[in-house]
């Protein structure tokens, strides 16, 4: 079952003095639910933008022909109001990034039961649902503990944890894996691989490391804009 | 919980734009409480002024210049004039300099007003002076007279080398008698000419001589017109009522309330810029921190609302701190005053509430505009920022 049909999405950044980067020039992706997918490219190759985009952290130009579309769980989401596509991302979007992104003054509890307060369980429900996705990816203990005294594979093991926190449709990852060691990496490609395998979540991994691309289903491949093409993984 | 730990995590900074609120919040106490204590000093001078005319010399208004007592028959039989009569109002000791309102001593006939002066004196103990007091030395004594003498009805005080027996103690006005004392014509006459300087002195006669004429109008007469008759008929007199009063130590008062309230909300002004600078360095900050925020889904109105809400508490605590430093100092000011015989401020729960709730608008407003900046910045961007 499609869970995300993109088409036709360009994105044009203007840095001023009439340096004007293409980022994407054109790009169309599909993505099921339950599959678990790396974007990959090179420096430049305009993959986290389409990421960004795919999560809708930004919007592709709109006044380009053919129009761009991109349908998320039967919805279009180009033309919708900032407000709207907040809530989206609250409800239906989970976030890992490189930097883990965590808030440095809430413990480790309190950044999860922000994400689900944001989806719109506050107080002691979204406590509650909290302790529950640290529990999943085994950080009970670190639970009253702030970023500054957990290690980097830990918080982002607490960022993986905000991601699920409302059980999204989608996670995104821009990568998840990039500032930690290839133990601490290893343990969290485990982590979301069993994640996709136990409860059908849907992950989409913007990755430099093949390690990534290789424990995921499928490898989108980008260069230059454009989508190159579209591999199997190596069954992991 | 968490807006305290935001505050905390800058502490220097949250703490000098707290103290910027904390000395406008105390300005504003301190000074609003001089401006109420002003405010009901001119209220209460006006109530005690009343509806009439106080004719003195054209020397002077202060009680310093003597007025033959013959002045009050004519002045009885000018038209319009219901009630005259004199009475004797001087300053008890001329070289003494205090604050606020000196203290007098104020010698009538009881009775002489036929019921006219209606300004409510009430007695803290003892009784009024009648009529059968003339002759006696004894005095009723305004709140502030008698406190600072720790007088008792009973005891005897001392005024101008006299002894008088206390026989009453006005309860506190706020306002003129309470730094009045009260005593029969006679002995006001008596000590008035007595001490006056030789060359002004000459043959006065204390039993006819006085400081003022007091005159209350007859029904439907024009106060200010009939000060104005009064001026030109009788000879070398000034003649002023409550209006006049108002048109100069009212309007003065007013200015200087004014100037004093202004100070403090000049003092606020800046203390609401720092609160402006401290949000927007914050913002600033948290930049990326906003990013996370708005990139998991917070809304706009909850990130103006998280940063307006912390601006407000900056201003509540700074307020407080004001509020609190400001009581201390309108307490400890007032303490000393009582020694000197003056009450400088009044601070009423209003002033104190008004400027704690003053303090906390003034943050949030001060917020709103760093607040709405940031909730509208570009995630992707927030979060690239370092």
């Amino acid at each position: 079952m499609t869970l995300l049909e993109a088409t036709n999405l360009r994105k044009t950044f203007n840095l001023g003095r009439g340096n004007i980067v293409e980022a994407l020039r054109g790009v169309n992706v599909t993505i099921d639910a339950g599959e678990m997918v790396a974007i990959m490219g090179p420096s430049g190759s305009g993959k986290s933008t389409l990421m960004h985009i795919l999560g809708l952290l930004q919007q592709p130009d709109l006044d380009w022909e053919p129009a761009p579309s991109l349908v998320i769980g039967g919805r279009e989401t180009t033309h919708l109001p900032d407000g709207a596509r907040t809530q989206a991302r609250a409800r239906e979007l989970g976030f890992v990034f490189q930097s883990y992104n965590l808030v440095p003054t809430l413990t480790a509890a309190e950044n999860v039961a922000l994400a689900a307060d944001y989806a719109g369980r506050g107080g002691s429900r979204g406590r509650a649902a909290a302790l529950d996705a640290l529990g999943l990816v085994g950080l009970s203990h670190r639970a009253n503990h702030r970023p500054n005294e957990l290690s980097g594979g830990e918080q982002q093991r607490v960022a993986i944890a905000r991601a699920l926190v409302n059980e999204p449709r989608m996670v995104l990852g821009d990568e998840p894996t990039g500032n930690l060691d290839s133990s601490r990496s290893a343990e969290v490609l485990t982590l979301l691989r069993r994640f996709n395998r136990e409860r059908g979540q849907t992950f989409v991994l913007v990755t430099h490391d093949p390690e990534v691309g290789a424990a995921c289903d499928r490898i989108i491949r980008m260069r230059d804009g454009r989508v190159l093409g579209s591999e199997l993984a190596r069954a992991a | 919980m968490l807006l305290v730990r935001n505050l905390a995590r800058r502490k220097l900074r949250t703490a000098l734009t707290i103290s910027g609120i904390t000395i406008g919040i105390w300005a504003l106490v301190v000074f609003g409480s001089l401006a109420a204590k002003i405010d009901s000093l001119v209220t209460g001078a006006h109530s005690y002024f009343g509806n009439r005319v106080i004719v003195s010399s054209e020397a002077g208004g202060g009680g310093m210049f003597p007025l033959p007592i013959s002045l009050v028959g004519q002045a009885a039989i000018i038209d319009g004039v219901d009630v005259a009569f004199g009475e004797v109002d001087t300053m008890i000791d001329h070289t003494a300099h205090q604050i606020g309102l000196p203290d007098e001593m104020v010698g009538f006939v009881q009775g002489a007003d036929a019921g006219r002066d209606d300004f409510p004196y009430r007695y803290a103990a003892g009784r009024p002076l009648t009529a059968a007091d003339e002759g006696h030395d004894v005095v009723v004594l305004g709140a502030s007279i008698a406190r600072n003498n720790d007088s008792r009805v009973g005891g005897t005080i001392r005024i101008r080398d006299a002894d008088f027996t206390i026989v009453g103690i006005l309860e506190p006005t706020l306002t003129v008698p309470d730094s009045q004392a009260f005593m029969p014509l006679t002995a006001a006459q008596r000590l008035y000419v007595k001490d006056l300087p030789p060359d002004m002195a000459g043959n006065l006669i204390p039993a006819q001589t006085i400081t003022h004429i007091v005159i209350y109008p007859a029904p439907g007469v024009d106060v200010d017109q009939l000060a104005a008759r009064l001026q030109t008929s009788l000879p070398k007199v000034t003649a002023v009522t409550a209006k006049e009063f108002d048109q100069t130590i009212g309007s003065m008062a007013n200015l200087l309330s004014g100037i004093i309230v202004g100070v403090g909300l000049i003092s606020l002004v800046v203390g609401g810029l720092s609160i402006i600078n401290t949000m927007a360095m914050s913002v600033n900050e948290r930049t990326r921190e906003i990013g996370i925020k708005r990139a998991i889904g917070g809304r706009r109105r909850r990130i103006i609302l998280e940063l307006v809400t912390e601006a407000g508490l900056i201003g509540f605590i700074g307020g407080s701190l004001g509020l609190v430093l400001g009581v201390i100092a309108v307490t400890l000011g007032n303490q000393v005053g009582q020694d000197s015989g003056t009450v400088l401020f009044s601070l009423t729960a209003s002033t104190a509430l008004s400027a704690l709730i003053f303090a906390t608008v003034l943050g949030m407003v001060a917020g709103i505009v760093p607040a709405t900046h940031a909730a509208r910045l570009d995630p992707v961007q927030a979060l690239r920022h370092e």
